[in-house]
């Protein structure tokens, strides 16, 4: 990484900065659905939000950011042409993005079972919306790292190809950029 | 090699940052000083992403206009947020 302060090039593919400002402006678009939907039921929202586990929240928060950390650590390895840590490092992010999926699968289920599903209130239709469409991000993710890291594995990633690599970690840099703002809005914020 | 070590460490305190920040989001939370505590949640939330962009996104050096491009985000989410949670009305 630089410390000058010449201005850098961005890191990844130009296409994939276009695709997340895309998924940023849908993201954005449902964010602010759900804050005006809040302004106008909030005793209701704030009844529903009640009803969610904020431990449960902030353990998401951390296996998310822990697997940035570590895919924004296998970048910096592979610069350093030590592609198999960095497809150690991706494996384990992997690992950390799997404790999320479980996790909520976990209360998917745990809300399911209470009734507390997509028809019980206009709280709970957007959080099965919203954190549905960001979950399908998470494991299309997954996906992406996997093939990273067996590409990384077989020192796929030369000098000259780096920007796939870096523009796939991007992607999951994105996915949790989202979610900083959306644990707020679904869990804390009563 | 020292780079490296500059790099990692500076990842390194980022994640520390972004657990820190989110622990003091849940904390604030349960205050009781609603305006206050959506006030530390949000700004919370704003730094997070501001760590994200800069240091795992490596906008830190890049064209201002990609960086405020990516900070606006974050930015007017808290906002919106933020707008609705003071206008908030008691109808249930």
């Amino acid at each position: 990484m630089r410390h000058n302060s010449t201005t850098q090039p961005l890191p990844g593919d130009l296409a994939m900065w276009f695709f997340i400002l895309a998924e940023l402006a849908v993201f954005g678009l449902m964010i602010m659905g759900f804050a005006v939907a809040e302004a106008l039921q909030a005793d209701s929202f704030r009844k529903s939000r009640d009803l969610l586990d904020t431990s449960t929240g902030l353990t998401l928060t951390l296996s998310l950011l822990t697997s940035g950390f570590l895919a924004a650590l296998a970048v910096d390895r592979a610069r350093h042409q030590q592609q198999k840590i960095s497809a150690a490092l991706l494996a384990s992010a992997m690992v950390s993005a799997w404790v999320y999926v479980y996790i909520k699968l976990t209360e998917y289920n745990h809300l399911a079972e209470q009734g507390l599903d997509i028809e019980y209130d206009r709280f709970f239709t957007l959080y099965w919306i919203v954190s549905v469409f960001h979950f399908l991000h998470v494991l299309l993710g997954i996906v992406i790292l996997a093939f990273m890291a067996v590409r990384c594995w077989y020192h796929s990633y030369s000098s000259d190809r780096l920007h796939n690599l870096e523009s796939g970690v991007l992607y999951w840099h994105m996915v949790d950029l989202v979610w900083v703002m959306l644990f707020p809005l679904i869990y804390v914020l009563n | 090699m020292r780079k490296y070590f500059d790099t990692r460490r500076r990842l390194t305190l980022s994640w520390i940052a972004l657990a820190v920040l989110s622990i003091i989001t849940v904390s604030a939370g349960e205050l009781e000083l609603r305006l206050l505590a959506g006030a530390i949640v949000l700004i919370a939330g704003f730094c997070k992403a501001w760590i994200i962009i800069d240091q795992f996104m490596e906008l830190r050096q890049v064209k201002l206009r990609w960086r405020l491009l990516m900070l606006g985000w974050p930015l007017v989410m808290a906002l919106c947020i933020g707008i609705g949670m003071i206008n908030r009305l008691p109808t249930d």
